[in-house]
């Protein structure tokens, strides 16, 4: 793995995991793809704890869970986000641009005299 | 981005069903990510080695993901479970009682017969479990028994007590037994300076607090030294009693009260909710037991006795019978084998929760099949309501079925509905059991033992909880008959779609309800026209006096006072004095016509049982027929308007010891059949002179109860004749005063003051009416019949209902029929028969099975009647008699309306 990573900010997965899934139903390994390839492999998330991310979001009423099949036609889960997921995810989005604004005018401020 | 899944499952049971399941499913999702990434990485030229460790690293420890996964969705499979099952029963029951408040005319009728049916079930079943069901209020109360002598040579109603002697040598000598303790229901006369008070007194041998279970509250309870003819005289106080009228004061242990005219002391104060069978005692005394004492034939003591560990009655039985065999042996004077053989002397050893309860397990036990009978006609009526609501709705759940609705879903909105009603009713149930119990206290029959005792026991409420859900789930699954019969097919729409006229099925379902309705209603009425008919008999008996316009009180004299310590008849003469100056005063009172005295008052105390001895009849102590002994005053007969031939002993014979007796008519017959009684002489102890001579002879009297045989009884006089005593000196006597007031107890306070102003420590008892005393004698009766007439009555009204209902139905789906009928010329009339005759068919093939019900059934009550039958055809007649009037009725108003039918309108209609 690069050095790059980032390490994962706490609270932050279930974020990527709602903001991933706010584009369509999918399977776990998939979901970790599209993590991968949209942040360019920057942050590094482990199947050890996306998997109990998503089943922990499924008993919290945020994911749905379907068996369906995989496009290489092999059995998989599929989540998406049920209607109190995504209601979560707005909430997440808007606590995440807050919270960076305030880092962001942090780090922006001049120093006091 | 990957495909979306091409195949749901539905929702509902999607889930996971078990814990292997949910393993499963955990594997299959890791194997299909493991599995991709590693294709992934062997693609982007790693072997498979190499990527099977890649992944293996990425995941951690492997199984402890999986576990924690299988933690996670064991927690919301549960959560889901308890989802569904709460969104499903919310849904139901919502939908149930919204359905319920759009049609609230069926709902209230619906909780309102069943909430009857339900509710008389539940009173009875109360009421049964505290009479009968729940244990005595005693410690080990199933080993208590008591122990009694049947003495059918000499009564074969009553049973004899226990004598002292009995007790003393069946203590000693018992092997079933632990111990036998004794009691006595009596009276004491609590003296303080304002008035003497009679209260309820328990008489006990020293050992009854221990055999029964009990420790004094207060202080100590009494020993065997207590029970000793010359122990200093104590008492202990009853718990009610002690914080009534000593303010619940535990300083009143060790001071002294007035009891009679003998000052005891108090040693102790019961514990609370202590009483003697049945009977609430305010003060506890020690009985005088003396076992030194000559044995006497004198049966007047209560005797329980404690089961050994493991013993059973019926051991306890050939026990004592074992040692009533042996009586002779050991007292050969008191029970001389003579006497042993004249009188079938026995022994009968019984659970005293029986004795306590006697006759009313049966009459209860009775009374709760007849309840029961109602709620089966109720649940019947509310049945058919439901099946007249489910054709209604026949179409909509067809159609509901064709479109694909599940045969589940629909029959668990049904049962969710019936089960909704069914427990209001349960509601409504219980209030109404709880009225009626608080009814029955506030009424107090006398017939009803265990009163005091009676309340809803949490019993009662599952009785009803579990009668109002087994009705509701019955009456849910009603309708389901007809969807697990294959309803719903497009095939039965389509004939739905054409007639209206409810399936055959459906409505010989309905037409069996109601003749079942019409059976059982045949047997309730027969039952309770039985009683009304034996109740008739009863209080048509003439009972040999006059019971109208009568007081009675009982007076009790101080023993030391008013029995000095000599022999013979002196003994007597300051009791007899007093009671001939307390008649004279009294009979001065206003409104007072007559008064006289009695030892046993008719249909109140027993009439005793002595040898009598007839002059030159050669009967001996071993022979002599035991009969009624009555010490009563002069004006006893007047006052009680008993008819006496000859003449009545005056306060003159009294005095002058003439011996002059008066005997009943039963007993003259018995003794000088075709003879006159009259100057007939005989007297109670030994044949030999001197002789009581008979004056007059009275008419018959019933004084044991109207439905008894005359009684045969010797009245004897005050005061004895010299040589040929009697017992004792009457001291506690009861008083009977006939007055012009129509209502006797107006003439109480001035006959209280009387007493009071005589003498001061002489307490008026029991104060009431000879009328109230004979309806007592027949209370029990009197409360079958009236419970089992209610219980008739409300199964006339229901079946009434159930009847019209179905008839008024079927006329309007016989409407187009009945145009089509009049277009051809049918007459009204013909039509109003056509409808009436249907009903009474109906009424027919119930009453036919309802008779047979009653043939089989009506025996059960045999006990409780009174000149009647069980297959009276009077009864059984007027039951039929009345059921067919009520299907005619019950037709009138669906035959007038089959009348009014238009033709015209009809056709049109229909075209």
């Amino acid at each position: 793995m690069p050095d790059t990573d980032l390490d994962l900010l706490r609270g932050t997965l279930d974020l990527l995991i709602l903001k991933t899934l706010s584009w369509g139903p999918m399977h776990g390994l998939a979901v970790l793809r599209w993590i991968e390839q949209v942040t360019e492999q920057r942050l590094q998330i482990t199947e050890g704890a996306l998997y109990p991310a998503l089943h922990r979001m499924e008993q919290k009423g945020w994911l749905g869970a379907d068996w369906g099949y995989s496009d290489r036609n092999r059995e998989a889960k599929f989540y998406k986000l049920t209607a109190a997921g995504r209601r979560q995810l707005t909430a997440e989005l808007s606590k995440w641009s807050r919270y960076t604004e305030a880092v962001n005018l942090l780090i922006a401020a001049q120093g006091v005299r | 981005m990957s495909n979306g899944p091409e195949r749901k499952r539905p929702r509902l049971f999607r889930l996971p069903t078990s814990r292997q399941r949910l393993r499963g499913d955990i594997d299959r999702e890791l194997r299909f990510h493991i599995e991709g990434r590693v294709e992934e990485l062997i693609a982007s030229g790693l072997t498979r080695e190499q990527a099977e460790r890649e992944m293996a690293q990425r995941f951690g420890n492997l199984s402890v993901v999986r576990h924690q996964l299988e933690e996670i969705d064991t927690g919301t499979y549960r959560r889901h479970e308890l989802g569904e099952w709460r969104s499903v029963l919310a849904r139901d029951f919502g939908q149930a009682l919204r359905g319920l408040v759009l049609r609230p005319a069926f709902a209230a009728v619906v909780v309102l017969t069943l909430g009857l049916g339900i509710g008389a079930t539940t009173a009875i079943f109360a009421l049964l479990d505290a009479v009968v069901l729940r244990p005595l209020p005693y410690l080990n109360a199933a080993r208590l028994v008591y122990i009694e002598h049947p003495v059918p040579g000499v009564e074969t109603n009553a049973k004899w007590r226990m004598s002292q002697a009995g007790y003393f040598f069946f203590r000693k000598n018992s092997r079933a037994l632990e111990d036998i303790a004794l009691y006595n229901k009596t009276e004491a006369s609590l003296v303080t300076p304002d008035a003497a008070e009679r209260v309820r007194a328990a008489a006990v041998s020293g050992n009854f607090f221990e055999v029964v279970g009990a420790r004094p509250l207060l202080g100590r309870s009494f020993t065997d030294a207590d029970n000793r003819p010359n122990a200093a005289p104590v008492a202990m106080l009853g718990h009610a009693f002690w914080r009534q009228r000593f303010n619940g004061d535990s300083r009143v242990v060790g001071t002294s009260v007035s009891l009679g005219s003998t000052p005891v002391t108090i040693i102790g104060v019961a514990p609370p909710k202590l009483d003697l069978p049945d009977y609430q005692a305010q003060v506890w005394l020690p009985l005088e037991l003396d076992p030194d004492a000559p044995a006497v034939n004198s049966h007047y003591l209560d005797a329980i006795g404690r089961l050994r560990p493991g013993v059973t009655v019926g051991a306890a039985q050939a026990d004592a019978a074992r040692l009533t065999s042996r009586l002779p042996e050991e007292f050969p004077v008191a029970y001389s084998p003579g006497f042993m053989r004249e009188s079938r002397f026995g022994v009968l050893v019984s659970p005293l929760r029986d004795i306590v309860i006697g006759g009313m397990s049966r009459t209860l036990w009775i009374l709760l099949g007849a309840v029961s009978i109602v709620m089966l006609i109720a649940v019947a009526n509310v049945a058919n309501l439901f099946l007249v609501r489910a054709e209604a709705r026949r179409r909509e759940t067809d159609i509901r079925l064709v479109l694909g609705a599940g045969r589940l879903h629909l029959a668990s909105h049904d049962i969710a509905e019936s089960i909704l009603l069914s427990l209001l009713g349960g509601l409504l149930a219980v209030g109404l059991a709880y009225g009626a119990i608080r009814f029955l206290v506030v009424i107090n029959p006398s017939s009803v033992p265990r009163l005091a005792e009676l309340s809803l026991g949490w019993q009662a409420g599952v009785v009803a909880l579990v009668l109002s859900l087994g009705a509701g789930v019955g009456l849910g699954l009603l309708p389901l008959t007809r969807l697990a019969l294959g309803g719903g097919s497009v095939s039965t729409l389509r004939e739905g779609g054409r007639t209206q006229t409810a399936s055959r099925g459906q409505l010989s379902a309905r037409s069996a309800l109601v003749v079942a309705q019409m059976a059982l209603a045949v047997v309730l009425l027969a039952a309770a026209g039985l009683m009304v008919r034996s109740f008739q008999r009863l209080r048509s008996v003439q009972p040999g006096f006059d019971a109208s316009n009568v007081l009675t009180f009982e007076v009790s004299l101080p023993y030391t006072r008013y029995v000095p310590r000599v022999r013979g008849p002196a003994a007597y003469v300051p009791v007899f004095r007093y009671h001939r100056d307390l008649a004279q005063q009294l009979a001065a009172l206003p409104g007072v016509t007559s008064v006289g005295m009695t030892q046993a008052l008719a249909m109140k105390d027993g009439d005793g049982c002595a040898l009598v001895f007839v002059k030159d009849r050669g009967y001996t102590r071993e022979n002599a027929p035991c009969v009624g002994n009555i010490i009563a005053g002069p004006g006893y007969f007047t006052t009680l308007g008993i008819p006496v031939r000859g003449r009545v002993p005056t306060w003159a014979d009294v005095d002058e010891q003439s011996g002059a007796v008066v005997v009943s008519k039963a007993l003259a017959d018995h003794m000088w059949p075709g003879e006159d009684p009259i100057g007939k002489e005989l007297r109670p102890n030994g044949p030999v002179a001197p002789w009581y001579h008979v004056v007059g002879v009275t008419g018959d009297v019933l004084t044991r109860g109207l439905d008894q045989p005359p009684s045969e009884i010797v009245y004897y006089p005050m005061v004895p004749i010299e040589g040929a005593p009697l017992w004792y000196p009457p001291t506690h006597m009861t008083v009977v005063i006939r007055t012009r007031a129509t209502d006797p107890l107006s003439v109480a306070p001035a006959a209280r003051r009387v007493v009071t102003a005589l003498d001061r420590e002489v307490p008026v008892a029991n104060v009431q009416t000879m009328q109230t005393i004979v309806e007592r004698s027949t209370a029990r009766t009197t409360f079958a019949m009236l419970l089992l007439a209610v219980a008739g009555g409300m199964a006339l009204v229901l079946s009434a209902v159930g009847i019209y209902g179905v008839i008024s139905y079927t006329v309007t789906q016989r409407r187009p029929e009945i145009g089509v009928r009049m277009a051809l010329g049918a007459q009204a009339a013909q039509v109003g028969r056509m409808v009436v005759a249907q009903s009474l068919r109906f009424a027919a093939a119930g009453i036919a099975i309802g008779l047979l019900g009653a043939f089989a059934t009506t025996r059960v009550l045999q006990s409780l009647l009174f000149g009647v039958n069980p297959t009276d055809p009077v009864t059984l007649g007027g039951v039929t008699i009345i059921l067919v009037m009520l299907g005619a009725l019950a037709a009138y108003v669906p035959a007038r309306r089959a009348t009014k039918v238009d033709p015209v309108e009809v056709l049109r209609q229909q075209g």
